[in-house]
């Protein structure tokens, strides 16, 4: 023991009152969440971004409101905040998902930027055409060598589907990867109810 | 889909949709397109005898109304296909090909029987169990009475887009799980977008002991509750 012994027990007992600070913190940001749980679908949880639902801006106390899950936040902006996405704070509309990034100032969460969701769009080249898949399907899955889903409930598969699909309701596609092809170069092909 | 269906392409319906109407009693038109000989030893239960050959002179036996859900089938799939192209070219938008023709039909355990079959296909709409008018349902929600409850069963980024004013979101993969936030003194209306989901919410709450019924239609709701019915 002697000397070496009480400095480890110091050591110990902050780095253990360490642990125990760290951990409530940590309690406290679990009960406010920083990512709304639809943004997961395609959005990783980042300690300096929020992602949620605009709930409102004060141009007098300079905060904006976002809403993540059952709790909301109040982040402080200015002039130098970047808006992406809208013509101007007032513009945004409610409920709208929104993404701020954020940094402590003064005390304060303010906002560098305020990005607001870009409508969903399928790049072009990932569509295909009816006609085109009209000459697909008369060449059947195999020889086409390609895999045609209809993500609509069973239901409505059961009603009217296309040659050759087999049914993957999109609210359960989760749990059916394993009804997608082994060769993962081989061609996807999905539809729906969409009118697009 | 619905690009596919008007484009006039082939689509095929499965022997479970064929057996869920005709155990629903749902109104459908269904069509056996084979030989006289081999429908009359063996053919499903309501069927109509329209020969595939003889299919393009039949026009005048189709019905009225050409929302009517046809199907057609063969022994085999492909064996409808030029029927379908009959049929759907005389601007029925609800036909289908019975995938895998009779044969999945039986292999599937299904019912089959002898004897002579129909010439005259007799169709006449009705509403399928458990649907509600749309008249009603705009009544209920204009006046949201205390005995019924609106229940919207889209999924919720899908219902915070837009809900009726009144309605409780819960989707339908959701129900079962939640049914103690459902009060059971009241009819329960469920709604969608399209009808379908609204329709399989029914099925749950009924096998539930629920009272309840759905909307069979289009349903376009704003951000602020404000909707537009149109049925297909």
């Amino acid at each position: 023991m002697g000397k070496k012994g009480r400095v480890l027990t110091i050591v110990a007992i902050f780095v253990i009152a360490g642990l125990f600070l760290s951990n409530s913190t940590g309690i406290a940001q679990a009960e406010k969440p920083k990512i709304a749980p639809p943004c997961k679908q395609c959005h990783q949880p980042n300690e300096k971004i929020l992602r949620g639902t605009f709930a409102g801006v004060s141009q007098k106390a300079w905060t904006i409101q976002i809403q993540i899950g059952p709790a909301t936040w109040l982040v402080k902006w200015d002039d130098d905040t970047e808006l992406i996405g809208a013509e101007g704070f007032s513009k945004i509309p409610k409920d709208k998902e929104i993404a701020i990034a954020i940094e402590e100032k003064n005390g304060m969460l303010y906002a560098k930027s305020l990005s607001v969701k870009p409508p969903a769009k399928v790049p072009a080249e990932k569509l295909m055409k009816a006609d085109e898949l009209a000459k697909l399907v008369e060449m059947g899955t195999e020889k086409g060598n390609f895999m045609l889903v209809d993500s609509r409930p069973a239901l409505r598969y059961n009603e009217s589907f296309i040659p050759g699909a087999i049914n993957i309701y999109d609210a359960e596609f989760d749990k059916n990867i394993d009804k997608l092809p082994k060769e993962k170069s081989k061609l996807l092909i999905f539809y729906c109810a969409g009118e697009t | 889909m619905p690009v596919w269906k008007k484009a006039g392409n082939i689509v095929l319906s499965t022997p479970q949709n064929l057996k869920e109407s005709i155990e629903k009693d749902i109104s459908m038109v269904l069509i056996d397109l084979r030989k006289a000989g081999d429908a009359k030893k063996e053919h499903i239960k309501g069927a109509v005898s329209v020969l595939a050959e003889g299919i393009s002179k039949a026009k005048d036996k189709f019905p009225a109304d050409k929302k009517a859900p046809i199907v057609l089938y063969a022994g085999d799939t492909k064996s409808a296909f030029d029927s379908f192209k009959n049929v759907r070219g005389w601007g029925y938008t609800n036909t289908s090909v019975l995938s895998g023709g009779i044969e999945a039909w039986k292999n599937a355990g299904n019912p089959v029987e002898g004897g002579e079959l129909k010439t005259d296909i007799v169709y006449v709409p009705k509403p399928r169990p458990g649907e509600i008018t749309v008249e009603e349902f705009k009544k209920i929600a204009e006046t949201l009475p205390s005995d019924k409850l609106i229940l919207d069963v889209k999924d919720v980024d899908e219902a915070t887009e837009g809900m009726l004013v009144g309605a409780k979101n819960i989707p339908t993969q959701d129900i079962q799980a939640r049914l103690s936030e459902i009060p059971k003194d009241k009819e329960i209306i469920a709604y969608c977008n399209t009808g379908v989901r609204a329709e399989m919410a029914y099925h749950i709450l009924k096998d539930a002991g629920y009272k309840a019924r759905f909307l069979n239609a289009n349903l376009k709701i704003d951000k602020n509750g404000k909707y537009e019915i149109s049925k297909e």
